[in-house]
């Protein structure tokens, strides 16, 4: 390789050394007495410089780079028509300065001629060794191995036509001509490669065509010359390498004409060629849209401009339906009015949502009625397997206007645009459930501050809670506030609803539980200094009554514990029923009293529907208070936990703390509902009063 | 949730079928919301196929009761498994509205 390498930057001084000798060579053969010392060279030195030179520039323009620079096939006929195209016309220069000088000096003819016979042999030469590796990049492009093969074999047949004259022996005559015709034949297939035709727009081929007619002139500008200098008296240098040259030029001009013919035959087609380009571009444009993420409106107003470029429709429109937004149907070329005509024959055609093509329209009575100048319509319903979008209609005034192709190509159109849609609209509700989903944040961190984290203490009861939301922010609630006189107020509630809302009304019923448990300055006796459970409930009905919606109503307990005197009065809004072990009579029941829940009534008439209930407690006596979340809490066969199950569990463990019976009640019903998903907030507190007696700092 | 209704002269009867939840519930709400439900004299709901009631649902009916209420129309709810009885008698729904056994008293009331 290293080699080819060292030979290739040789090859220049070679060739110009080659071709001064052959200057010298032709020179002394002309006119021997130029150096009576040397004489005339033999004819094998001239036909090897020849061959010398000839072979040095192609094996030069061999290995020179690509010159094809991606499809950029027209810049490579350029660039061979600027060079050979110059050199054609050097050599007619050349020729005219010479028959010029000729006529003022003619004693000077025949060393002059001979002088630009050589030069023009060796700009020929050049000219074919480089129109030929420009046709070699044509013929290959993305070709074959195959037919990188046949043109290797190609280029050897050739070179070993260049040995032909070195050898003193004739090959017989029709045996020439055979090995010539064949190569030729050869030459002629290898001419037919001309794939990078279908790569032109129109423009390109014109140029391409242009350019290509140049060549074929600056070829027949050379063989003209030879032809007229071969039958010249005056020309007395030897024969070139005629078969060579005769080869490689009608290799040359063979592939421009073959090229050329081709490229024209093309033109008509280049139309379809272009409309298939600007339909993928289209495409693109469209694709690309997507990935923007660009507002709807952009997405048709391209899906409209794209679809009308690409079936080159006269006149079209697009009607768009949005759900309770407005859209301005987009209109190209019409009137509103006439597309509104036409829409609704369409509509009473009954062929508004489906793809429809009518080639024909002069021929239908309904659309002749209308008098529009329109021959074809294509209806193209923008939908997705959820929902219709919308329609396009496109129009062309001839009849026979649109195929199949547009019809597909519309229909590929419509789906990206309406996949384009329906991801910005997944984008956009993506955006927003995570905007949902940050505010609910915030309102369970709001709610977890609300939960109170610190439990009363005291000698005379145990309390244990448990709290778990069945989504971020749930709608239970519950709250302990210690009163004057060793007294205990204990809240315990359920907001119908979850989310946001359902949270929001919580604050505002804590928000009421502290406002309303104040010390009332104007009480004449120390019961009335704090509202008796059912006047809460009832204040707290009327407060709720104004911002409650109508659908929503609250739940709630509150128990007034009074540990000094061992009591405690309760009161029940809607809210389950209390839990509640006798340690005198050993048993266990529920507290069933009557009470509506808050909101339900929003008059005074409340108060009637809530009552108070007294009781003394006992040392070891357990009270439970829950959400319906716990007793509604469901197994795999969708039964409840129920109320039953409930109070066995405290049968089973009254004896223990309170801690303990919360755990063993949770346990418990985690081994019921275990598999099946919580469906509402679940809220757990247990009180166990002691026997214990207040410490004397007390 | 299916709702069925079966209407006479005066009497509407929607019968529930399944669990109004807050899914459901919106179907009942849109029954419940028709304006033309107020020309009834009476509007009975069949319970007999009701398993399960949510806050959701008891709302919808919450929310009716007033506008019941103040046009005249009586709501009774018959059929009603223990199970949701239960639910409205904790909430104390009980004493606001006309709750029966059977569909004979339904339409007696």
């Amino acid at each position: 390789m290293s080699f080819f390498r060292k030979l290739h930057s040789f090859l220049v001084p070679f060739s110009l050394l080659s071709w001064l000798g052959l200057l010298a060579c032709t020179l002394l053969y002309a006119h021997p007495s130029l150096a009576p010392s040397i004489g005339t060279p033999p004819g094998w030195l001239l036909l090897v410089l020849q061959a010398v030179f000839t072979a040095c520039i192609f094996i030069q323009e061999r290995g020179t780079e690509e010159r094809l620079r991606g499809l950029d096939f027209v810049g490579l006929i350029r660039r061979l028509v600027l060079g050979p195209g110059l050199l054609a016309t050097v050599c007619v220069g050349l020729h005219l300065v010479q028959q010029l000088v000729q006529t003022k000096l003619p004693e000077t003819g025949s060393v002059l001629f001979t002088c630009i016979y050589t030069i023009n042999v060796g700009l020929f030469v050049v000219l074919l060794a480089r129109t030929n590796y420009a046709w070699r990049s044509l013929v290959l492009f993305r070709s074959s191995a195959r037919l990188r093969r046949l043109w290797l074999w190609f280029e050897v047949l050739l070179g070993i036509t260049l040995l032909f004259r070195l050898f003193t022996w004739t090959p017989p005559f029709g045996l020439s001509t055979a090995l010539l015709g064949a190569l030729a034949a050869f030459g002629a297939y290898i001419s037919g490669q001309q794939k990078w035709v279908a790569y032109l727009n129109r423009r390109q081929k014109i140029e391409v065509i242009l350019l290509q007619l140049a060549i074929i002139l600056a070829m027949a500008v050379f063989v003209a010359y030879f032809l007229q200098t071969k039958s010249d008296p005056q020309l007395i240098a030897p024969a070139t390498q005629h078969a060579f040259l005769l080869l490689n030029a009608f290799f040359a001009g063979f592939y421009a004409v073959i090229g050329l013919l081709v490229t024209f035959f093309n033109l008509p087609t280049a139309g379809v060629f272009e409309q298939k380009r600007e339909e993928i571009l289209s495409l693109q444009r469209l694709t690309q849209l997507i990935q923007r993420g660009q507002n709807t409106e952009e997405v048709y107003r391209m899906f409209f401009d794209s679809a009308i470029q690409t079936v080159e429709a006269d006149a079209a429109w697009l009607d768009v339906e949005e759900a309770g937004e407005s859209h301005p149907g987009q209109y190209y070329t019409l009137q509103p009015e006439q597309a509104k005509t036409m829409r609704n024959l369409l509509i009473d055609y009954n062929l508004n949502h489906i793809e429809y093509l009518n080639n024909d329209l002069f021929n239908s009575s309904g659309f002749r009625a209308l008098n529009l100048p329109f021959g074809s319509l294509i209806v193209m319903p923008l939908r997705s397997s959820k929902r219709q979008y919308g329609n396009l209609y496109m129009l062309k005034e001839i009849p026979q206007g649109f195929d199949r192709e547009s019809l597909s190509i519309l229909q590929t159109f419509a789906s990206q645009a309406v996949l384009s849609i329906e991801n910005l609209q997944l984008i956009q509700a993506s955006l927003h459930t995570q905007r949902v989903q940050d505010e609910l944040k915030i309102a369970s961190a709001v709610q977890d501050s609300l939960i109170p984290k610190n439990l009363p203490i005291d000698n005379w009861f145990e309390i244990s809670s448990h709290a778990l939301a069945a989504t971020e922010v749930g709608g239970d609630f519950y709250d302990f506030l210690h009163l004057p006189g060793r007294r205990l107020a204990v809240l315990i509630g359920d907001v119908s609803g979850k989310g946001v809302t359902a949270a929001f009304h919580v604050a505002q019923m804590k928000g009421i539980f502290h406002a309303l448990m104040q010390e009332n300055p104007l009480a004449r006796n120390e019961r009335e200094k704090f509202p008796v459970p059912s006047k809460f409930m009832a204040q707290a009905n009327t407060a709720l009554a104004r911002c409650l919606e109508k659908a929503a109503f609250i739940t709630a307990s509150l128990y007034i514990i009074d540990y000094e005197h061992g009591g405690f009065v309760f009161a029940r809004a809607g809210h389950c029923h209390t839990l509640y072990y006798h340690s005198i009579k050993e048993e266990v029941s529920y507290f069933r009293t009557a009470g509506l829940g808050l909101g339900i009534i929003r008059h005074d008439g409340y108060e009637k529907h809530i009552k108070n209930q007294f009781y003394d407690y006992n040392p070891g006596d357990v009270m439970v208070i829950y959400t319906d979340g716990i007793v509604e809490a469901r197994n795999g066969a969708q039964d409840e936990y129920g109320e039953e199950r409930l109070q066995q569990m405290l049968e089973r463990t009254y004896y223990l703390d309170a801690e303990q019976i919360k755990e063993q009640i949770l346990a418990d019903l985690n081994e019921f509902s275990k598999g099946q998903p919580i469906h509402d907030d679940q809220t757990l507190l247990v009180i166990k009063f002691k026997a214990s007696q207040p410490e004397g700092s007390l | 949730m299916k709702i069925t209704q079966q209407s006479t002269e005066s009497t509407l009867t929607l019968s529930l079928d399944g669990e109004l939840d807050a899914s459901s519930s919106v179907l009942l709400d849109t029954e419940l919301s028709k304006p033309e439900i107020l020309n009834n004299q009476k509007v009975l709901i069949d319970c007999r196929q009701l398993n399960y009631i949510s806050s959701a649902g008891l709302g919808v009916f919450i929310s009716h009761l007033q506008t019941f209420q103040d046009a005249g129309v009586k709501l009774v709810f018959f059929n009603m498994q223990d199970k949701v009885h239960n639910v409205f008698e904790i909430l104390g729904l009980d004493s606001l509205m006309t709750i029966v056994p059977s569909e004979v008293e339904a339409v007696a009331v």
